[in-house]
């Protein structure tokens, strides 16, 4: 029985070293690239209604994933990019363990008007205070270099 | 164990590339399926998801991100493949559901987009493989189905010419299908002895094309079908194997484990001589060869004999045994599950007389479906029958 926990080298059993390629191309799909182009051109979102259950998706959709009916092109409309933080935390260290030259705060972010909600990070002066609750807004890169992605918005900032 | 009733079939466009994301294309295939038979979200009991390995959509963990699509969300849900097998593997695991009596009404979901995998899907299946033994030598999928097809031409004698044609007929079958890829009327043997030699003596016309797609099937106990439909469909056998991954171990020129999968379902379904009892056949042919393979590991009939029965005509869609009537992997695409489409879905859609211009017109009754996957070694058959 060998037990290769108990060895500090790595590389010290006889091996053969691969690698994984992966690379990928990710198309929005059909309600993301509604959403991206319109992000692209506008500092606003785009929210679309199930007419069977009232619930408003944000991001967007395609269909209700509750009642399965696909929504149509009318039950689509524009949101303000604003929202309020239902929780969020302080990241001090990167997925290597190493340390951030300054701490991050990540919020998930129930966007108004819709039953819907984002990741972001928050930009703030006092990274200690209790946020939960409070009212922010999006931040976006300047119009000509926006790329229609997620990374358009910068961050969100307290309203 | 109850039987298992097919009730609802649907199938997306299959395509290179697709704007959708694999959720949506899974959202249309179900929601197809639901029409047809008159189901909602609502009636269903539990889904099972069929998709090939992550590393073509680019997602670890893919069946959660296409829950949503698969009409999932808050019901008992499961995600599985075994590579190429997955097609038939999926509905498989539905019958399993419902036959076992904790489901009653099932829907299965196939899904695949391949395009994410840039440049090409090949690159995710070089690690497949064996680390130690096959990978340091780069293998592709080309070339060693190259020599399983140089392997299986060698033992019986087989000229590329009848090989070639069943690329040819399924081709050509394909016009016609919503969702093909690659119909072409106007295909000969000579085109595909003329296309581009990849690793002889495959030819590029010799292979399915990568696609994206989603297909989907309403599956439920008998009792349930009568409230949907007075013409039910049945799943009346099913069966699975698979070989040793290991080369040296393995046949090459038979797929056994075909067999052994086909002799499960075959016994199941109270199936005593598969040449007379099956009206028709969906093997899978991503590779034109492979459907004569498969057709011998079916058991239709005797090894060496599926090119003799190809070029007499036996095989097309108005012969004694029509097969892949859909067109087949070659025809229609090849989205790794997805193709329960040609394979699944099909046997329903002939049987129920749901086929349109691809309609067998000799009024059949018993059909056969099959898949083939993970590495070369997996089958899964599938035995459906009217009424
Ligand atoms: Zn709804």
């Amino acid at each position: 029985m060998t037990f290769y926990e108990k060895q500090t080298d790595p590389s010290s059993p006889m091996h053969w070293l691969g690698d994984m390629q992966a690379d990928y191309l990710y198309p929005n799909g059909k309600a993301g690239d509604k959403l991206f182009k319109h992000i692209k051109e506008n500092d606003t979102f785009l929210a679309s209604k199930c007419i069977n259950c009232s619930k408003i998706f944000f991001p967007p959709r395609l269909y209700c994933e509750d009642c399965f009916v696909e929504i149509l092109e009318k039950d689509w409309f524009e949101i303000p990019s604003t929202g309020k933080i239902r929780l969020h935390t302080i990241v001090t260290i990167n997925t290597y363990g190493e340390k951030l030259n300054e701490p991050k705060m990540i919020a998930l972010i129930d966007i108004d008007n819709t039953d819907g909600a984002l990741l972001g990070i928050i930009k703030t002066d006092n990274i200690d205070e209790n946020l939960i609750g409070r009212k922010v807004e999006a931040v976006f890169k300047s119009k000509n270099q926006r790329e229609g992605t997620l990374k358009d918005i910068l961050y969100f900032k307290m309203r | 164990m109850n039987r298992v009733a097919v009730i609802g079939g649907g199938m997306t466009l299959f395509r290179r590339r697709l704007l959708e994301t694999g959720k949506e294309l899974s959202f249309l295939a179900a929601k197809m399926a639901m029409e047809d038979s008159g189901i909602e979200k609502k009636d269903l009991d539990m889904v099972v998801m069929g998709s090939a390995p992550d590393a073509f959509d680019g997602i670890h963990m893919k069946g959660e991100n296409l829950l949503d699509g698969a009409a999932a969300t808050n019901k008992p849900y499961v995600r599985l493949f075994n590579g190429g097998g997955t097609g038939v593997f999926a509905p498989i695991a539905g019958w399993w559901h419902v036959a076992s009596g904790v489901a009653d009404t099932v829907l299965v979901v196939c899904e695949e987009k391949m395009s994410s995998c840039f440049p090409h899907p090949q690159t995710a299946f070089q690690h497949i493989w064996d680390p130690i033994l096959d990978r340091p030598l780069h293998p592709n999928l080309v070339w060693l189905f190259a020599m399983e097809m140089n392997r299986y031409m060698t033992m019986h004698n087989i000229k590329k010419e009848d090989i070639a044609l069943v690329a040819v007929k399924n081709k050509r079958n394909a016009v016609g299908h919503p969702s093909a890829q690659l119909p072409d009327e106007k295909i000969t043997v000579e085109d595909v002895l003329n296309s581009e030699i990849m690793a002889w003596p495959v030819q590029r016309l010799d292979i399915s094309p990568p696609s994206d797609g989603a297909s989907a099937l309403i599956l439920c106990s008998e009792d349930r079908a009568k409230q949907y439909t007075d013409d039910p469909i049945f799943i009346d056998g099913v069966g699975w194997n698979i070989d040793s991954t290991m080369w040296t171990n393995r046949d090459l020129y038979f797929p056994r484990y075909v067999a052994n999968a086909a002799k499960m379902a075959y016994k199941m379904a109270d199936i005593h001589d598969p040449k007379k009892e099956i009206d028709f056949a969906e093997p899978y042919d991503p590779f034109d060869y492979k459907e004569l393979h498969h057709l011998e590991g079916l058991l239709l009939c005797d090894k060496g004999e599926a090119p003799i029965l190809t070029r007499e005509g036996v095989t097309q869609r108005d012969g004694k045994l029509p097969v892949c009537p859909s067109g087949g992997l070659l025809g229609v695409g090849n989205p790794i599950a997805a193709t329960m489409g040609q394979k699944v879905c099909e046997l329903y859609w002939q049987l129920s007389g749901k086929a349109g211009k691809r309609q067998i017109p000799t009024d059949p009754q018993v059909g056969v479906g099959q898949a083939w996957g993970d590495i070369m070694q997996m089958g899964t058959v599938i035995v459906m029958r009217r009424g």
